[in-house]
């Protein structure tokens, strides 16, 4: 028989290969991975929308009066400076034009005025971001290497010592309430050992180093300035400790039931039979498969960091976008609080475009289709 | 079958590596403490660091009423009249020399300072301080109140006129006020200062100073931080102390360890519990606030048939075991014998606080006719006042009331809910407080019938006309001695009569380092950032 004229299991198995992320398209069209993120993309700006309505409709049905909340006992007595502050903030108008009027802030790039600072929110936003970027960024770094590199232990020396200590530790790190444990860290390193910094993001003798990315290790390292970095590198890492101690306890149990999971499959055994090397096997066939569920936790562990670290901003006195989001939220600064929503769903939005796009790099078999 | 690792024991060991690593990574900023006058690349020569819970909005002056912006303003802004430390019965002179009540106390003119400077150099003049007043009072902010239907002449280069259409013997007590700072006019027009409400120049002033005070403000973040540099060019008998002040938004737990280690040299908010076991080189400076905790009982009695019958307020009075609320207050606390709280001039004797008188309480209880009273107490659940939670007050007024026979029910709820029922009236029971907008006791009338806080309680105007006339006689009052008569007169009337039970005024409890010296607590502006120096 023609391969030609019977179609075999090969044959119809090409189509699909010609479908997957990586391989070249016939006719010059988009390929696969651009039309899968154009369509993420799009659906991630309809989300955004969604966002937006979502977050208007939540900040406006909470119980309290805006104007109360913001203006003081004398001034609230005054109609005349309760129909300012009304007309200053759009307040004075009917809510599904206050949605509307939000909407088109929001596509020309501006969040509204913030009702306690009165500046634009994006400005207020600019400053607060990076701050929690710097301390979530680095939670997460610390989350992944310990995370991951504690898994692969546990599942290698499984039911050792080795594995019961690292369980006992990850479970530690998972339960313990994350306030509890950056009040007890700041205790003992900073008050009673004294090894580590106090408050803030640098000495408070210090000078901001100069504006560049927000982030003061990485501005401090551009403009040479090397005792701020100092500071900032040592400020920074308890909190960003503390932060990851979850998600490094989060990371280590999913990372082991998956890498014992690949462990028992087939070819794994088949690459031992043929006495591929255990550093071969482990990098090339177990990690790569095992990453998968792995970054899910990952991806979704560092959106939670993001919008979870108003406790330990609070404590550690950490100017980011948890103070600000519950400084907005107790004084009902309700451009403020639709504005960090936002800001938060973004943050979503992007990490699962970026995870989604991560599954079908590291595993082929999942279709960009 | 397992993977086996070449080297298991030293992949085991990373955890406490990592964690050795990171907290020597912290290590190696030195720990991080900032001594009053560290040297060093990026350090000022001389730094203070205050901490603080922050109640800041802005920087502005003309816009500031919060007490973190009362601190700011203080210290970069120069305002005519001021106190001596923690004096509030005297104003003293500032930017104005002296000054002159007319008889029928509707005129007070000022003799301006001459040789008074802003920081950039430029003279303080008379039209700076007209433009300024007139800003706050047309800006229509919150602090305008405090000039509502004050004129703001200038009668010559020296000579300032401020003209209200009735007795305002206050007005020498409200200008200290560092709302009412001047500003330097010609700069502030330069970047969008107008005397209305389309001024343009808070974010200019939010990051500038344009003031004639002892600090300059170098930089604000309402939600982190504030810096403050010294005014080389500063006018003054009074010259700053520090190179630098930080003013650091910090939780009053993390406060007391910041403190305690060295890492910052005053603390703001701590408790009465918070100062106990401190170390023994650490000032703690307990002071009654001008805060007056007290309760409401609404006579509206379309809110509530119970509280609205005089006799049940009275009953609550006499009800509540106020030695108690002091204990769970803590040191330094003092009873409130009235609305006026100690340190402003018409105060009431302490002796004539009240006292707890349970079976006094029963037979106003029974004379009111009410059987079994039901009420709900709300009061805000998550702020503190002075350290001080109202939850646990309240929990001991609901103890207190049911030993008389009243059952409370406790309602808390968060702040901006809470104030929505207080401010519109609907509170059967409120628990809450007063702080001065000024030291004068004056600010203390809207306690009664038909004003801001009598409605708060649902007592309308003409609804106890003998302690309206008193209120009238008060606010017309002319002369020291006057006055602290008439508001005597009007506190004991409203404690035999009003909706409104004092409590208690908390502590305002302040730590700082052995190193600092000159502290006060004041109560409007908290601390004078001036007045601290080093031993």
């Amino acid at each position: 028989m023609s391969p030609t004229s019977v179609p075999s299991k090969n044959s119809e198995a090409a189509p699909k290969r010609e479908s997957a992320g990586a391989a070249p398209r016939r006719g010059g069209g988009p390929s696969p991975l651009v039309r899968f993120l154009v369509r993420r993309v799009l659906t991630a700006l309809l989300l955004a929308v969604g966002i937006t309505l979502v977050t208007f409709v939540l900040t406006n049905l909470v119980p309290g009066d805006p104007v109360a909340a913001n203006l003081g006992q004398r001034a609230l007595g005054d109609p005349a400076i309760v129909a300012q502050w009304k007309a200053e903030h759009g307040l004075d108008k009917p809510l599904p034009q206050q949605y509307l009027l939000h909407l088109q802030g929001v596509l020309q790039g501006d969040l509204g005025t913030s009702q306690q600072s009165h500046r634009p929110v994006l400005d207020d936003l600019a400053e607060a971001v990076p701050a929690t970027l710097e301390l979530a960024g680095t939670a997460i770094l610390i989350s992944l290497v310990a995370g991951v590199a504690f898994g692969v232990i546990a599942a290698l020396r499984r039911d050792r010592l080795s594995d019961h200590v690292l369980r006992v530790l990850s479970l530690v790190g998972i339960s313990v309430p994350t306030f509890w444990l950056a009040l007890t860290t700041f205790y003992i390193f900073f008050y009673r050992l004294q090894i580590t910094p106090g408050s803030g993001r640098i000495d408070p003798g210090m000078s901001a180093p100069p504006h560049v990315t927000g982030l003061y290790t990485v501005d401090s390292a551009l403009a040479g300035q090397w005792d701020v970095f100092a500071s900032a590198v040592g400020h920074l890492a308890t909190p960003a400790l503390v932060l990851a101690l979850y998600t490094i306890g989060l990371l280590t149990r999913f990372t082991r039931s998956a890498v014992l999971e690949v462990m028992g499959q087939d070819y794994v055994r088949a690459a031992r039979a043929k006495g591929l090397p255990g550093r071969v096997i482990l990098f090339r066939y177990v990690l790569r498969s095992a990453l998968v569920p792995i970054i899910t936790v990952a991806g979704l562990a560092f959106g939670s960091l993001l919008s979870g670290t108003v406790l330990v901003e609070a404590i550690f006195a950490w100017p980011g976008v948890g103070q600000y989001a519950f400084k907005s939220a107790t004084t009902l600064d309700l451009p403020a609080v639709m504005g960090v929503g936002l800001v938060i769903g973004a943050v979503y939005l992007v990490i699962n475009l970026i995870v989604d796009v991560l599954y079908g790099v590291i595993d082929p078999r999942v279709r960009l289709t | 079958m397992a993977i086996r690792s070449r080297r298991p024991r030293a992949k085991a060991a990373l955890l406490p590596v990592l964690l050795t690593g990171a907290l020597a990574l912290a290590a190696c900023s030195n720990g991080g403490s900032s001594a009053p006058a560290s040297q060093g690349g990026g350090t000022a020569a001389k730094t203070l660091v205050i901490d603080t819970s922050f109640n800041l909005k802005t920087a502005d002056p003309g816009r500031t009423y919060e007490p973190t912006g009362l601190i700011v303003g203080k210290a970069a802004y120069d305002t005519l009249l001021t106190f001596d430390g923690s004096d509030v019965t005297k104003p003293v002179p500032s930017l104005a020399d002296s000054y002159e009540l007319s008889a029928d106390g509707k005129t007070l003119t000022l003799k301006l300072h001459q040789g008074a400077t802003f920081a950039d150099g430029s003279p303080v003049t008379a039209d700076d301080v007209v433009f300024s007043l007139d800003r706050v009072r047309d800006m229509k902010g919150t602090p305008s109140f405090l000039l509502d239907g004050v004129k703001v002449e200038k009668t010559d280069e020296t000579t300032i006129t401020l003209t209200s259409k009735t007795a305002n013997p206050a007005l020498p007590y409200i200008l200290p006020n560092p709302a009412l700072g001047i500003i330097n006019s010609k700069l502030a027009k330069e970047h969008g200062a107008t005397a209305d409400p389309g001024d343009k120049a808070e974010q200019y002033l939010n990051s500038a100073s344009v003031g004639s005070g002892p600090y300059t403000i170098e930089s604000v973040n309402i939600s982190s931080q504030v810096v403050l540099k010294a005014n080389t060019k500063y006018w003054g008998p009074k010259k700053p102390v520090y190179d630098k002040v930080v003013l650091r938004n910090v939780e009053s737990a993390t406060q007391k360890l910041n403190v305690a280690r060295g890492d910052s040299q005053v603390a703001l908010d701590l408790s009465g519990d918070q100062v106990k076991g401190l170390p023994g080189n650490l000032q703690v400076n307990k002071t009654p606030s001008a805060n007056v905790v007290f309760l409401l009982a609404n006579r509206n009695s379309a809110v509530s048939e119970t509280t609205s019958n005089p006799k049940f307020a009275e009953a609550v009075r006499k009800g509540i075991d106020y030695t108690g609320l002091l204990e769970l207050a803590g040191e330094g606390s003092v009873q409130a014998p009235g609305v006026i709280p100690s340190m402003i001039l018409g105060a009431l004797p302490a002796d004539q606080g009240a006292k707890r008188d349970v079976e006094g309480a029963k037979a106003a209880l029974k004379e009111s006719g009410v059987t079994d009273p039901k009420v709900k107490l709300e009061y805000p659940s998550e702020l503190t006042l002075n350290g001080l939670s109202l939850q646990g007050i309240a929990e001991r007024i609901q103890a207190n009331l049911k030993e008389v026979g009243i059952t409370v029910e406790l309602a808390p709820s968060p702040v901006t809910t809470a104030l929505d029922n207080y401010r519109n009236g609907k509170e059967e029971l409120g628990l809450w407080w007063w702080g001065p907008d000024y030291p004068d006791p004056s600010d203390y009338l809207v306690f009664l019938p038909g004003k801001t806080v009598g409605l708060r309680a649902g007592w309308k105007a003409g609804a106890d006309k003998e302690i309206e006339a008193a209120g009238d006689k008060a606010a017309a009052a002319i002369g020291d001695d006057a006055r602290k008569q008439a508001y005597v007169d009007v506190q004991t009337k409203l404690n035999a009569s009003s909706p409104f039970i004092p409590l208690i005024q908390p502590s305002q409890n302040i730590v700082t380092a052995a190193s600092v010296t000159g502290l006060e607590f004041h109560p409007v502006w908290t601390v004078d950032v001036a007045d601290l120096g080093t031993k």
